[in-house]
């Protein structure tokens, strides 16, 4: 049973089963008989957490290795937290129990920079020293991988690796020169030297930077042979060489996304500017259907599952997408499993994609326009159209859906007040249509949704040289679209543009924000991405009191030559290829997708051959 | 159609799971087995399941049940009982598969070991000299004062080592149920009982004729 001290713990606060542990298909092994323990943690909540499919990939990955064990572990949320505090109870892994400074390799995965804090405030908890720089041997080594490692220099002062690319690979073999590392007695100095040489693996040590007396970064320099002077990310060259995960552990407490999960393919083809994944991620490489219907059908009789989601950046623009619903559709009725669409695009969104996903159960209908005119739309790529939009909202309500939720931003390059407005008339024209189609349900009323997000700048995207919009000009844009919306069947639902702020500040941040994220952390700031918990003004006060400027980060248009502090992070994207990306969005002019015509991004390079055999995988043809 | 009743522990991890969360953990166990259970009909079908006298979140129990319901004309207890072992989450053990023979209304009381450090037995010494022991007890319809003198008259302790534990039985039936924490709480808050680090475990269902329920 359970140490007392955590049980006294588990009853004082809020949903204890998110501490303990015990869910099926949950890993237990003899810690006598491992060679290398992994602890992978979340810096977000369980909830949080367990809808992460990195996590379950690897997890299962690497306890296929009868001498590996793969644990979790997440952030305590706040009265959790304040129990591991009060009753001096290290952080612990769900498995084991056993305190993060018992393992070997601590993992953390990047995926939202406002989770930085809580990274800090988990190896607080575990009591392991932030900076790698403090800890010799006896301490796990702590390595980072996941989309924001494409620029963690504000985090990489705490990190001893940080890995590039896809982990299906890489991190079994960075396991295999722990675990060798360990039985050798090497040197920290020597292991990271090895992990070094590991394709993806970036020792932040290993580099030095210089900075241009007006902040701008002026070199980085690696100063260990073995480190490379541009880390290239690693990729799966084929996706059917690594089935996807069949076993997950499955929650027994409410996780977020608490259904089965099946990767169909990977990056992206559509190119919109804006969009850090869809260049992180090139290029994009699909599945097989009978890898995929089989997977599906083994994670469901393993799980338990009654919905399976076919995720992925764009789900629709898997070329066989029609033959593995209708492969799945041969089981998925007699099973009571559901089959639902996390990411539609309205452009290519038909008839027999609503029947087929809707044979057991109906779920919602969301589509992301992005922008409010054809004219934005143009400048961040979102290569779709009114009568598109148009015709995808006809099939829905046809198809007896009443509400539509459309996801839009603000604060794009470019951006006019009618833009803002074009926000509004869109969606009047939504509600509009439902009301001119003669089958509409009858007594019903529309509902159309606007999500409105603030727009963040990203590295490694064309937008990256842009300037964010300041928190006043955000702020009058979202006053803007509330007055320019005149019907009650729209609501508008839009976010606080200080979280924004912040992550922009961190997206394209640098290492002299290291001290700044721990004096944050020591005044009580984590869960930053949480509103109930973020405190913008002891950010601002913490960057004043370093001298740091957040405008400098955030509000500034970066140079097309400029030393960006992320230009040693190689994603197979060119450089080039992103200035004439941006040249294109200031003119309004668009890129055709991957798939149908290749651009010449550079990504191809990572398979060794074009990406797309261009006389047979096209597009889909709008229908 | 036949209702079975499954009777399982929730101890350890299992313990912190709620009702709520209980529901969709079994319903995935029974769909990870493959046993041939009932699901409702209608617009959105679900696996047909009712629990018996839920238990709170924290405490342990040994003698949990679910019934589901299945067209099987001759159901295999072994053999479901042996399709349930290997998919049920650490905690939650399956004890037994059999028919439900008694109705789930005729519950009427449930007993208890309560586990306690052997040094707070003087709390428990105390409560035998009381004459009344009135807590308050929070329901639908507000709160309302319950004597638990006229249901535990005394509390019989057994010492081991540095632990100790008694028995009691408390009525658990649909007109009155008495949660054991109310006793522990009133240890607590009268007498001095060191209650979080106390441990409650069920360990029968007794039915209004006292007869076990099965």
């Amino acid at each position: 049973m359970f140490d007392p001290k955590l049980k006294q713990a588990l009853a004082r606060v809020q949903k204890p089963g998110r501490y303990t542990g015990g869910e099926p298909g949950s890993v237990y092994k003899d810690k006598s008989q491992v060679d290398l323990r992994f602890a992978f943690c979340f810096p977000d909540t369980y909830e949080v957490g367990m809808s992460f499919l990195g996590m379950k990939i690897l997890y299962e990955l690497l306890n296929q290795h009868p001498n590996w064990w793969c644990e979790r572990a997440f952030m305590p949320w706040l009265d959790m937290a304040q129990q591991h505090r009060e009753l001096g109870l290290p952080l612990y892994t769900l498995e084991s129990k056993d305190p993060l400074t018992d393992f070997d390799i601590v993992g953390f995965t990047l995926q939202y920079e406002l989770s930085y804090t809580n990274i800090l405030a988990m190896l607080d908890l575990a009591g392991i020293p932030f900076y790698a720089a403090d800890r010799d041997e006896s301490w796990p080594l702590i390595v980072a991988g996941g989309p924001c490692v494409c620029n963690a220099e504000p985090i990489a002062p705490f990190f001893d690796m940080m890995m590039l690319g896809e982990g299906e690979w890489q991190l079994q073999k960075v396991c295999e020169t722990v675990e060798q590392a360990k039985k050798e007695g090497w040197a920290k100095r020597r292991l990271l030297e090895q992990l070094a040489g590991i394709p993806g693996c970036y020792v932040p040590s290993f580099y030095d930077v210089t900075y241009q007396p007006d902040g701008r970064v002026q070199s980085i320099t690696p100063n260990c042979p073995q480190a490379p002077a541009k880390v290239t990310k690693v990729i799966l060259q084929d996706m059917d060489s690594y089935a996807p995960p069949t076993h997950f552990v499955v929650p027994m407490v409410g996780a977020i996304h608490d259904r089965a999960q099946i990767e169909v393919l990977r990056g992206c083809v559509r190119g919109c500017r804006f969009c850090q994944a869809g260049f992180l991620y090139r290029p994009m490489r699909q599945r097989s259907v009978g890898m995929l219907n089989e997977a599906a059908r083994d994670l469901c009789a393993n799980t338990g599952y009654e919905e399976v989601s076919l995720t992925s950046l764009s789900t629709s623009d898997h070329s066989q997408l029609e033959q593995l619903l209708d492969e799945m559709d041969t089981w998925t009725p007699q099973e009571h499993v559901s089959i639902s669409l996390p990411s539609l695009r309205i452009d290519n969104f038909s008839e027999s994609l609503i029947e087929k996903t809707t044979m057991v159960r109906k779920s919602g209908l969301t589509f992301a326009p992005e922008a409010g005119t054809q004219r934005l739309r143009d400048v961040i790529n979102k290569n779709i159209t009114w009568d598109e939009i148009e015709k995808s909202c006809r099939i829905a309500f046809k198809a007896g859906y009443s509400s539509v939720k459309l996801y839009f931003m603000m604060g794009l390059p470019t951006e006019t007040m009618e833009d803002i407005e074009g926000i509004a008339e869109t969606a009047q024209r939504v509600v509009d249509l439902y009301y001119s189609n003669p089958d509409k349900p009858k007594g019903k009323g529309v509902q159309v949704t606007i999500s409105v997000a603030c727009f963040v700048p990203k590295p490694h995207t064309p937008f990256q040289f842009v300037p964010q919009d300041t928190k006043e000009q955000l702020e009058a844009k979202q006053q803007h679209l509330l007055h320019s919306v005149h019907s009650r069947k729209i609501r508008v639902n839009y976010h606080d543009s200080s979280t924004s702020f912040l992550e922009a500040v961190f997206a394209k941040g640098d290492r002299r924000l290291a001290p700044v994220i721990e004096a944050a952390y020591r005044k009580g700031c984590f869960f930053d991405g949480w509103d109930e918990c973020f405190r913008y003004d002891v950010w601002l006060e913490t960057f004043r009191e370093f001298g740091l400027d957040t405008a400098f980060y955030a509000n500034r248009t970066i140079g097309e030559d400029e030393i960006t502090p992320w230009s040693h992070m190689d994603y197979g994207v060119s450089h080039a290829f992103l200035v004439h990306e941006y040249h294109k969005a200031l003119a309004a002019q668009t890129t055709q997708p991957c798939n149908r015509q290749c651009s010449g991004c550079g990504a191809n390079h990572l398979l060794g051959g074009p990406c797309f055999a261009y006389d047979t995988d096209l597009v889909h043809e709008n229908r | 159609m036949h209702t079975i009743r499954i009777w399982f522990t929730k101890t350890g991890e299992a313990s912190y799971i709620s009702l709520l969360d209980l529901q969709r953990v079994m319903g995935r166990a029974l769909k990870r087995s493959g046993l041939p259970v009932w699901y409702t009909l209608g617009f959105n079908p679900h696996i047909y399941m009712t629990f018996a006298c839920p238990l709170s979140l924290g405490q342990e129990s040994l003698v949990e049940s679910v019934d589901v319901k299945t067209e099987e004309n001759k159901p295999d207890f072994a053999a479901w009982q042996a399709a349930l072992a290997p998919v049920m989450p650490t905690g939650l053990a399956v004890v037994r598969v059999d028919y439900a023979r008694i109705k789930a209304e005729q519950i009427g009381s449930a007993a208890y070991t309560i586990t306690l450090p052997a040094r707070a037995a003087q709390a428990v010494e105390e409560y035998n000299r009381l004459t009344e022991a009135v807590v308050m007890k929070k329901s639908k319809r507000g709160e309302k004062p319950v004597d638990l003198k006229a249901h535990v008259p005394a509390l019989e302790l057994k010492t081991d080592g540095e632990s100790a534990s008694f028995s009691v039985t408390l009525p658990a039936s649909e007109t009155l149920n008495l949660n054991p924490s109310l006793l522990l709480k009133f240890l607590e808050d009268r007498l001095g009982l060191p209650a979080e680090e106390c441990a409650i475990l069920r360990t029968a269902l007794i039915t209004k004729d006292g007869e076990p329920f099965c």
